[in-house]
C-alpha cells in the first residue's frame, strides 16, 4: 500500500526521473575576451553560443568572474582591465545580449548576488597593484549602480555568500585575511587573520590553548602592516550547513576549516599543489577543489575529510569549478597556455572520472552554473 | 527504500516549509507616502516606510534596510533618514525583510534634492558700451544659497529700450541705435539689470586684404580686415565677424571650408570663394580662386611578409649594428612571438628569428637608437605576471632574451619606448614607469609619470627630444619633459609640460611633428574606437576616429586646429617624416598627408592625402580584409604592418606636383 506522503514526493521528484537532461553553465575566457554557453546532455558537452564581451577591442580586457542572478534570468561578468577601472556586464539569459554595465575597482573578479537583499558584491581583486587594502563593490543590479565599495585587504579574491544571504566571505590573498561582510548592513562584522589563526591552531596541538581566545585577539592585528600571508588564501566557500566555511590555502598547499562560531582555523588538510578554487555539493557532502598548479582537480569527501580522488585536467592552469545542483558533475575551467585554447572538463562526481573536455576560448576561467533541463 | 529514509522526510518538510516562507515574503508589500519625494537641499527628510499584507493590515515584524543609489547626491542612514548633500537626483533602494526568511521585498524611493534659494544671478560678459549695429550673446550665470550653479534656468530677457536694443530669448543683444539702455535678466523672483550705452557705430567703411587672391584646397589664407571712420583713420580693436560663401567647380559638391574669428580661411574644394569681414552693418567683401591640390604619389608594393597564422600587431625597423636593416614585428591574440626580419632588400622580407615569451599578445616592439637592445611587451601572461622582455639584437639573425622584468607591470604593458637607455612601460593601463637599461641584464625601475584625475588612463608612450608624448584617452595628450630640461624634469623625475583633451575621449596615439617651414609645433593625436566591434576571426572591421592635429606652438594654449579623417575607417598608428604624414588607416591601409604650410580644417577635404596602399592579402588571417596597424618610413621606403596579413613594404613615387606651389613645400 502506498502512503500518501510517497505519493506527494513521487509528483515532487517526477521529473527527476525517466527524462534526458541537460545542463547549461556558461564559462568566460580571459585572454580571448568572450564568454561561451556550455549544454552538456549528461555523456557530452558542446558550445551552445560565444558571446563576445568588452569595449576596447584591440585590448584584453580580460572577463574573469561570472555569477548567475538567482532568478536566472540574467548572468554577470566582471571584466579585469578598464581605463584604469574594471567593469560589471549584466546580460539576459534569455538572448545574451547586454542589458547594462558599471564600473568597479581596479581587476573586479569573484562575485555573488545575496538572495537576502538582492544586492551583488564583488571583490576588486587589484592584483597588479600596491600591497594595500582593496575594497568589495556593492552593485544594485536592478539599476547597474555601484552603491558603496567596502574597504577589506590586499587583493581580496575568493568571495562566496552564505546559504541564508546575510554574510559574504571573502579571502585577502596577500594579507592573508577572512573577511565577513554583514549583507545587510553592508558593513565588515569580523575578519580573521587566517596566518594567526592557523599558527594558533597548531600551537593548540600542542599545548592545549584557548584557541577562540587567541583567535578573536588576533582580529585586532591590523592588516595594514603589509606583509605578504604565507598561506595566500585564493578562495573561500561557506558549507551548505552555514557553520563553517572552508578556504583554499594556495600557499600552503592545503584546505583550512574555519568554524564560523568560535570564529578561528579549526582544521587544516594537506591537498595537492597550488589548491585554487573550492566548491561544494549542495548536500554539503563532497568538496571539489581545483590544483590549479598541478593541473588536477581532487573530489573530497567532507565528512570523513579524506580525497577521494584526484583527476588530471585535459591541459594546464586548472581555474574555476561549479557544480550541478544534482550533485552529479562537476564542470572545472583549465585555462591552458599560450595560444592553446583554454577548456571545461567535465567531471562525474559519482565515478570520478572525466567524462568529456570542451574546447573555449584563450584562459577559460570563471564558471558558473545556469540551469539543468529535462 | 528511498521513500522510507529519514532523509527524505527531511527532504518534504524542507520542501513544504520552503513554500510557506516564500507565501511569506511575497505576502507583505512596502508602502511609503509617495515613491517619488523632492526635498530641499537643507532639509531632512525621514523614510515611513511600512509593510503590509494583502489585507492592508500592517506587518510590524519587517526589518527595513535603506541604501542610497546616489552617494554623492544623497545619504541614507540604518533607520532611514535621508540627508541630501548636494542638487541632483538619486534613488533610496528600501528592502524589507522578514526574520529568518530568505526572501525579501523592494521599493525605490526617488529623490530629487532640490537647489536651495537663488541667490545671486550674475551677467558675465556684457560690457559697459557697445556699437550700433553690434551683437552680443549674453552669458548668464545663476548660483544657489550654496553656491552650486543652477543649470538651465528658464531666464527672462528684457530691454527697456529696443529701438537702442532688443533681446531675444536665448539672449542675443543686437545695439540699433545710440542712447542708452537697462538689459533686464530674471528667473522668478530673482531679477538682475545692467545699463547698457550704445554708441554710434564709429566704422565709415571696411577694407579687406589677403594675402594671396589664388590658392589651392587647404592652404591657409589670411585675411586682414582694417577700419575706418568718416575721417580715413583706422580704429583700432573691432570685433569683425568673418564669414565666406562660394561656389564650388563641381555642381554635385558644396564649397565648403573654414573660416576663423581672425580672418584665416581655408577652402575644401576648388570654386570661387568670396570672403566678408563685418561689423555693425558694414562689410567689405573679397574673392578668392581656389583650385585643386591635384598632388596624388603612386605607391609601389616592394615587398610583403606574410603571416597568416596569427594576427600581426606593432613593428620598428632599424639599421643592424652590421649596417643591415632589420625588422621586428609583434602578434595579437596568438603564442606571445615576435618575429625579426631582414629587410635589407624591401624586395623580400625575409623572417630570420622568432623569440617566444609567455604572452598572448606582443602589442608593442621597440629598438633602442643604437640598434642593439630591443623590448617586447607581455600580456595574456599564463600565470598573470606580465610585464616587458628586453632582447639583444645585436644579431638579429640569433636574437637572445637577456633579460624579463615584471616589476609594477603585471597587470599588463601595452605599450614601450626605448630613449637613451630607458625604457618607458606602460602599466595595467594606469601610468607608465622608466626603467634604466644601461645594464639591460638588470633593468631597474627610476621613475613613473601617473595622472591625478580620477578615472585616468592611459594607452600609449613616445618619447622625442627629451620629452614623453602620451596618450591619455578621455585625458587626452599630455608632454611630460623626460630629459628635454624645459621644465626640469629627468627619467627619474617626469615634469608635466602640456596638455590637451578632446571631448571623444578617444585619444589613443600621438606624434610630435615641428614645421620648420612654419616655425609651428603640432602634435597629432590619434583616436581609436571600434563602435562597430572588431572581427577577429573572419570578415571586415569598420572602426572610426580620426587624427587630431593640436598646434602646440604655444604650450600653454594649444589649440586644436585641424583634422585628418578617412570617411568609412578609422585611425590608428602614425609617424611624420619630413612634411608627411604616414597613417595607419586601419581598413583603409596605408595613407600618406601633406602637412605642408599652417593646417586648418578638415586635411581630407582638402586633398591633401597624397597616396593610399590597400593591402590585400587572399591568404591573410583574415583574407582580404586590411587591417593596417602602423606604419614606419626607412631609407626611402615604407615598411608597415597589417593586422590581417603581417609585414609590407612599398615605395611612394613621388613627382612634382601639378598645381601646388613648391616653395611652400
Amino acid at each position: 500500500m502506498i502512503r500518501k506522503s510517497q505519493l506527494i514526493c513521487l509528483f515532487i521528484c517526477l521529473p527527476f526521473f525517466g527524462f534526458s537532461q541537460t545542463y547549461f553553465l556558461y564559462v568566460a575566457s580571459e585572454s580571448e575576451d568572450e564568454v561561451a554557453l556550455i549544454k552538456f546532455n549528461g555523456s557530452h558537452g558542446f558550445i551552445d553560443e560565444v558571446i563576445n564581451v568588452g569595449y576596447q577591442a584591440t585590448e584584453i580586457e580580460g572577463p574573469h568572474g561570472l555569477t548567475i542572478d538567482p532568478s536566472g534570468d540574467f548572468w554577470y561578468v566582471t571584466m579585469a582591465h578598464g581605463n584604469p577601472y574594471g567593469r560589471v556586464y549584466k546580460y539576459s539569459t534569455k538572448s545574451n545580449n547586454l542589458i547594462d554595465f558599471t564600473e568597479l575597482g581596479i581587476f573586479p573578479a569573484s562575485m555573488q548576488i545575496s538572495p537576502a537583499n538582492g544586492m551583488l558584491f564583488c571583490v576588486n581583486f587589484n592584483l597588479h597593484g600596491k600591497m594595500e587594502p582593496s575594497t568589495v563593490s556593492v552593485v544594485d543590479p536592478f539599476s547597474m549602480e555601484e552603491l558603496t565599495q567596502i574597504e577589506t585587504g590586499s587583493m581580496p579574491h575568493g568571495s562566496r555568500i552564505s546559504p541564508n544571504g546575510l554574510n559574504h566571505f571573502s579571502v585577502a590573498m596577500m594579507s592573508g585575511e577572512l573577511f565577513e561582510i554583514d549583507v545587510i548592513t553592508m558593513e565588515i562584522s569580523r575578519k580573521l587573520n587566517l596566518d594567526f589563526s592557523l599558527a594558533s591552531l597548531y600551537k593548540g596541538q600542542s599545548d592545549e590553548m584557548d584557541h577562540a581566545a587567541m583567535g578573536h585577539a588576533m582580529n585586532n592585528q591590523s592588516h595594514q602592516d603589509n606583509h605578504h600571508s604565507a598561506i595566500k588564501p585564493t578562495w573561500v566557500i561557506p558549507h551548505p550547513d552555514g557553520q563553517r566555511v572552508f578556504i583554499a590555502a594556495n600557499g600552503k598547499d592545503m584546505i583550512l576549516e574555519i568554524d564560523l562560531v568560535k570564529w578561528e582555523v579549526a582544521k587544516s588538510f594537506p591537498t595537492g599543489k597550488g589548491p585554487y578554487n573550492i566548491e561544494i555539493t549542495g548536500d554539503g557532502k563532497k568538496m571539489i577543489v581545483s590544483y590549479k598548479s598541478e593541473g588536477s582537480t581532487a573530489i573530497w569527501d567532507i565528512d570523513q575529510e579524506r580525497e577521494l580522488a584526484v583527476i588530471k585536467n585535459s591541459r594546464e592552469i586548472t581555474h574555476g569549478i561549479s557544480v550541478s545542483p544534482d550533485h552529479k558533475y562537476a564542470f572545472v575551467s583549465v585555462e591552458g597556455k599560450g595560444i592553446e585554447r583554454g577548456s571545461v572538463d567535465i567531471i562525474s562526481l559519482e565515478e570520478y572520472e572525466l567524462i568529456d573536455v570542451v574546447e573555449v576560448g584563450k584562459q577559460a576561467g570563471g564558471i558558473a552554473f545556469w540551469k539543468l533541463e529535462e | 527504500m528511498f521513500f522510507h529514509t529519514y532523509k527524505s522526510k527531511y527532504f518534504l518538510w524542507a520542501i513544504l516549509l520552503s513554500m510557506v516562507s516564500n507565501s511569506l515574503a511575497q505576502s507583505f508589500q512596502i508602502v511609503v507616502d509617495s515613491d517619488e519625494i523632492e526635498i530641499p537641499l537643507e532639509e531632512d527628510y525621514q523614510i515611513l516606510a511600512q509593510a503590509v499584507d494583502a489585507q492592508n493590515q500592517v506587518i510590524p515584524e519587517v526589518n527595513f534596510s535603506f541604501y542610497s543609489s546616489a552617494s554623492q547626491i544623497l545619504k541614507v542612514d540604518k533607520k532611514g533618514l535621508i540627508t541630501p548633500l548636494k542638487p541632483g537626483q538619486g534613488n533610496v533602494i528600501i528592502i524589507g525583510r522578514l526574520e529568518g526568511i530568505k526572501e525579501y521585498q523592494r521599493l525605490n524611493l526617488w529623490v530629487n534634492v532640490k537647489h536651495s534659494e537663488v541667490k545671486d544671478l550674475k551677467i558675465m560678459n556684457l560690457p559697459s558700451e557697445i556699437f550700433a549695429g553690434q551683437r552680443i550673446g549674453l552669458e548668464v550665470q545663476l548660483l544657489d544659497l550654496q553656491n552650486y550653479e543652477i543649470s538651465n534656468p528658464n531666464l527672462i530677457f528684457e530691454s527697456s529700450d529696443v529701438s537702442v536694443a532688443s533681446i531675444d530669448i536665448f539672449g542675443n543683444i543686437t545695439a540699433h541705435q545710440k542712447g542708452k539702455t537697462v538689459i533686464k535678466v530674471s528667473v522668478g523672483k530673482i531679477s538682475t539689470e545692467m545699463v547698457i550705452a550704445v554708441k554710434k557705430n564709429p566704422v565709415a567703411s571696411i577694407r579687406l586684404s589677403s594675402n594671396v587672391q589664388e590658392a589651392v584646397t587647404g592652404e591657409v589664407v589670411y585675411f586682414d580686415a582694417q577700419a575706418f571712420d568718416n575721417e580715413e583713420k583706422i580704429i583700432e580693436a573691432i570685433p569683425f565677424v568673418f564669414s565666406f560663401s562660394g561656389v564650388s567647380e563641381s555642381p554635385s559638391e558644396y564649397a565648403s571650408g573654414m573660416i576663423k574669428n581672425n580672418g584665416n580661411f581655408v577652402a575644401d574644394v576648388p570654386g570661387i570663394y568670396t570672403v566678408v569681414s563685418a561689423f555693425g552693418g558694414r562689410e567689405a567683401r573679397r574673392t578668392l580662386q581656389v583650385s585643386a591640390r591635384n598632388v596624388t604619389e603612386k605607391v609601389v608594393l616592394k615587398g610583403h611578409g606574410s603571416v597568416s597564422n596569427v594576427h600581426t600587431s606593432d613593428l620598428w625597423v632599424w639599421e643592424g649594428v652590421d649596417g643591415k636593416d632589420y625588422c621586428v614585428t609583434g602578434t595579437w591574440g596568438g603564442n606571445g612571438e615576435a618575429y625579426f626580419w631582414d629587410v635589407t632588400d624591401p624586395n623580400y622580407l625575409v623572417p630570420i628569428d622568432t623569440i617566444r615569451v609567455d604572452a598572448r599578445t606582443v602589442n608593442d616592439v621597440k629598438v633602442s637608437q643604437d640598434g642593439k637592445i630591443c623590448v617586447i611587451s607581455r600580456e595574456g601572461a599564463s600565470n598573470r605576471k606580465n610585464g616587458l622582455v628586453i632582447i639583444d639584437v645585436s644579431n638579429p639573425h640569433d636574437a637572445v632574451i637577456i633579460s624579463t622584468y615584471d616589476e609594477g607591470l603585471t597587470g599588463g604593458v601595452h605599450n614601450v619606448f626605448i630613449y637613451n637607455d630607458h625604457i618607458y612601460a606602460l602599466s595595467n593601463g594606469e601610468r607608465y614607469d622608466v626603467i634604466n637599461i644601461a645594464d639591460p641584464k638588470y633593468p631597474k625601475k627610476v621613475g613613473t609619470f601617473e595622472l591625478d584625475e580620477p578615472g585616468h588612463s592611459i594607452h600609449d608612450v613616445w618619447v622625442d627630444n627629451g620629452i614623453a608624448y602620451s596618450s591619455n584617452w578621455a585625458y587626452g595628450v599630455w608632454m611630460v619633459d623626460v630629459g628635454n630640461g624645459m621644465a626640469g624634469g629627468s627619467p627619474s623625475n617626469p615634469k608635466p609640460i602640456a596638455n590637451y583633451a578632446y571631448p571623444s575621449g578617444w585619444n589613443h596615439a600621438a606624434f610630435p611633428y615641428h614645421d620648420k617651414k612654419t616655425g609651428k609645433f603640432y602634435v597629432i593625436a590619434g583616436d581609436e574606437a571600434f563602435p562597430n566591434g572588431l572581427n577577429t576571426e573572419d570578415g571586415p572591421t569598420i572602426p572610426a576616429g580620426f587624427l587630431h592635429i593640436i598646434d602646440f606652438t604655444d604650450l600653454e594654449h594649444p589649440v586644436e586646429v585641424a583634422k585628418y579623417e578617412v570617411p568609412g575607417a578609422g585611425s590608428h598608428n602614425l609617424w611624420v617624416e619630413g612634411d608627411l604624414l604616414y597613417v595607419g588607416n586601419y581598413n583603409a591601409g596605408l595613407r600618406v598627408v601633406d602637412l605642408s604650410g599652417d593646417l586648418m580644417g578638415d586635411l581630407y577635404k582638402q586633398g591633401r592625402e597624397i597616396a593610399w596602399f590597400l593591402p590585400t592579402d587572399a591568404k591573410g588571417r583574415i583574407p582580404n580584409a586590411p587591417m593596417t596597424w602602423g606604419p614606419q618610413p626607412h631609407k626611402g621606403h615604407v615598411f608597415f604592418t597589417d593586422w590581417n596579413s603581417g609585414l609590407w613594404s612599398v615605395k611612394i613615387d613621388f613627382k612634382k606636383p601639378k598645381n601646388t606651389k613648391l616653395e611652400k613645400r
